[in-house]
């Protein structure tokens, strides 16, 4: 325990430990005048144990990196850390190229679309695609080490659905194995879709209040059901779009509500994907379609991909990215799941 | 808040037969429970006959496909088809004995408007809690949501703003009691002629189907993108006549010429379901499917 180390009074210490002060990160933002108040001491002692925290935790870097704030990484340091993330793929290569390999871990990715285009279909895809990567892979070390949630808002998530994308997953990954290594062990476990439906913590959430709280409650959720690796909210619109004569006000919970689930991606390192609607916008005279709960919200997702049909194909637009350029990819929706467009498969072969 | 369990679901899901095999195949089983279900068509395809049925079908055992449970039937278009309701209702009972009386478990609401819909909610909600009857309630059918926001509402931004309010209030409403009570909820809905094409949003095309057509002309269901997104999954009947047996002995060409409807049920969108379709006749004893060739 860090706070054992500091040169303070015993009483001192005990109040700071049972207050849940045990590592001197934690000490680091907080203001003396706060910690008096919360270990009922006087100022002046709160003012000398952050004066002994914060000469402790200079102490801890003898090499003085130069971390100006305590928890300060060096832009080199992160980027060594996001190339180490996992991708998510969604199991169409085109679409996987469009994203870079697929959804980035530790981001908040927007998925908007009409009705029927495949939002909770590509939903189901990050899911159980990566729930069923997850069995497949440890089952070597013991256990599984993935789990995902999925908050829905509108009723659409059907169970039977999510079991036949996952079997069809399971399929894949078994003939993948068995080409890649070719004297495939014969007693291998086979999985089956109830396993990675076990790993699915889902939640139905009835009202903008309950979703809210649930966001809220993720962080403890989280910390209690460690590697939640996907979390997915279909739709964040839904509930957002009743009962709100005060636009002011919903900004303020949307974007506060983003906030928190920026936080979690990063935290948790885990994908964090919100599914969108569409709605129409006028403007000069003429209505245009685009993402529901306006403007403001549009800066809240680090990375936008809108979901449009291009003639008899489904089309996905990369609107929003800090890291790829703006493109688009055909997909389409199968009985397996999300799939390579049919046509794009046939130019393949063409050439 | 605890997560629900998935394996519990998959188990307790259960999906409200159309009472014809051909059609059930084509919707997977029939209408899904905890969420809402759209049929939209124009006039004369058939949605109130598929709600009676459906209304019948529900009190089915779940061995056959029901919902061993009794259906409320709210319809805002007048008047209440009483006649034909009894008419299935014989043709029910002489195919399911056990159920000699199946009329006496779907019940009847009449609604004028859309904040009357809103407002009767808490009534809906103390029927439902309330488990006197023999069966449960577990089936609300709204016989036709469009004429309930087609007439009250008119074409300027602020009319069309409070619409779309409304449409999100009733539907998140209908969403929790399809949550709460593990109801199969369907709404019929109406149809709008597209004029022009290229017409911008109102051409936008939502689900499977490249356009919807009807009696060769091009439609679109009506109420919008809006009310769109708040549907769980959409179905949509369709019908065409076609000339038959034209040249034989039909003397003054077109008007005697014998027609003949042909219907189809396709499905928009739905979570779970592919893109498909089927044919299907009405016939005294209601909405049969028929293979198609």
């Amino acid at each position: 325990m860090e706070v054992g180390r500091l040169p303070i009074s015993a009483t001192l210490r005990g109040k700071l430990i049972s207050a849940g002060y045990t590592t001197l990160s934690s000490l680091a933002s907080v203001s003396p005048s706060d910690l008096a108040r919360e270990l009922e001491i006087s100022n002046n002692e709160a003012f000398e144990i952050l004066k002994f925290a914060s000469h402790g935790s200079r102490l801890d870097r003898p090499d003085g990196s130069g971390a100006i704030v305590n928890g300060a990484e060096t832009a080199w340091d992160m980027l060594h850390k996001e190339q180490l993330l996992p991708r998510i793929t969604t199991s169409c290569a085109d679409l996987d190229n469009l994203l870079g390999g697929g959804i980035n871990s530790s981001e908040v990715t927007e998925i908007g679309g009409v009705p029927g285009i495949g939002k909770t279909q590509l939903g189901y895809g990050f899911l159980l695609i990566q729930l069923a990567v997850n069995v497949q892979i440890p089952g070597a070390f013991g256990g599984l080490d993935g789990k995902a949630v999925y908050i829905d808002t509108e009723g659409s998530f059907m169970v039977e659905r999510a079991v036949q994308i996952a079997e069809a997953c399971i399929e894949d990954m078994t003939d993948y194995s068995v080409l890649v290594k070719k004297n495939a062990t014969p007693h291998q476990v086979q999985i089956q879709p109830k396993d990675i439906l076990e790993n699915i913590f889902y939640f139905r959430v009835c009202s903008y209040t309950e979703q809210i709280a649930l966001v809220n409650y993720l962080d403890k959720f989280i910390t209690e059901h460690k590697d939640v690796k996907v979390i997915i909210v279909d739709s964040v619109t839904f509930h957002f779009r009743q009962n709100f004569d005060d636009l002011a006000l919903r900004t303020r919970l949307l974007s506060e509500m983003a906030l928190k689930l920026m936080k979690l991606a990063k935290k948790f390192n885990s994908a964090v994907v919100l599914l969108n609607q569409v709605t129409t916008k006028f403007t000069e005279g003429s209505f245009q379609l685009t993402l529901a709960l306006g403007d403001s919200w549009s800066h809240s997702c680090t990375n936008r991909i809108i979901l449009y049909w291009n003639g008899d194909e489904r089309y996905a637009y990369l609107e929003k990215s800090p890291s790829l350029q703006s493109a688009s990819a055909p997909y389409s929706v199968t009985c397996r799941g999300i799939r390579n467009s049919t046509s794009s498969n046939k130019r393949t072969k063409m050439i | 808040m605890t997560p629900e369990n998935l394996l519990h679901l998959l188990q307790t899901t259960r999906k409200c037969t159309f009472g014809c095999p051909i059609i059930d195949r084509s919707v997977g089983g029939g209408v899904a429970c905890n969420s809402l279900t759209e049929i939209v068509a124009e006039s004369g395809c058939g949605k109130t006959q598929l709600c009676l049925q459906l209304c019948h079908c529900a009190q089915l055992p779940l061995s056959l496909g029901g919902l061993n449970a009794s259906s409320l039937y709210i319809h805002t278009e007048f008047p209440f088809p009483f006649r034909r309701l009894q008419q299935l209702s014989q043709a029910f009972s002489s195919s399911y004995p056990q159920f000699p009386n199946p009329s006496d478990h779907i019940f009847v609401e009449p609604v004028h408007s859309a904040q009357q819909l809103f407002d009767i909610m808490p009534k809906i909600e103390s029927f439902l809690a309330n488990r006197d009857s023999p069966l449960p309630t577990r089936l609300i059918v709204i016989d036709s949501i469009a004429a309930l926001f087609r007439s009250d509402f008119d074409n300027t931004p602020s009319d069309l703003k409070r619409r779309s309010a409304l449409f999100f209030k009733i539907s998140g409403k209908l969403k929790l009691l399809a949550k709460r009570y593990s109801l199969a909820v369907v709404l019929t809905n109406q149809v709008v002629d597209l004029l022009d094409s290229s017409d911008g949003i109102s051409a936008l095309r939502i689900g499977n189907l490249k356009s919807l057509c009807s009696s060769g002309r091009r439609v679109c269901p009506a109420l919008g993108i809006t009310w769109a997104n708040c549907v769980n999954s959409r179905l949509f009947l369709s019908r065409n006549e076609e000339v038959v047996g034209e040249g034989d002995g039909v003397v003054n060409g077109g008007e005697l010429a014998q027609r003949r409807t042909r219907r189809w049920l396709h499905v928009v969108f739905a979570p779970h379901l592919p893109k498909s379709s089927c044919e299907y006749v009405i016939n005294r004893q209601g909405v049969v499917g028929v293979e198609s060739q």
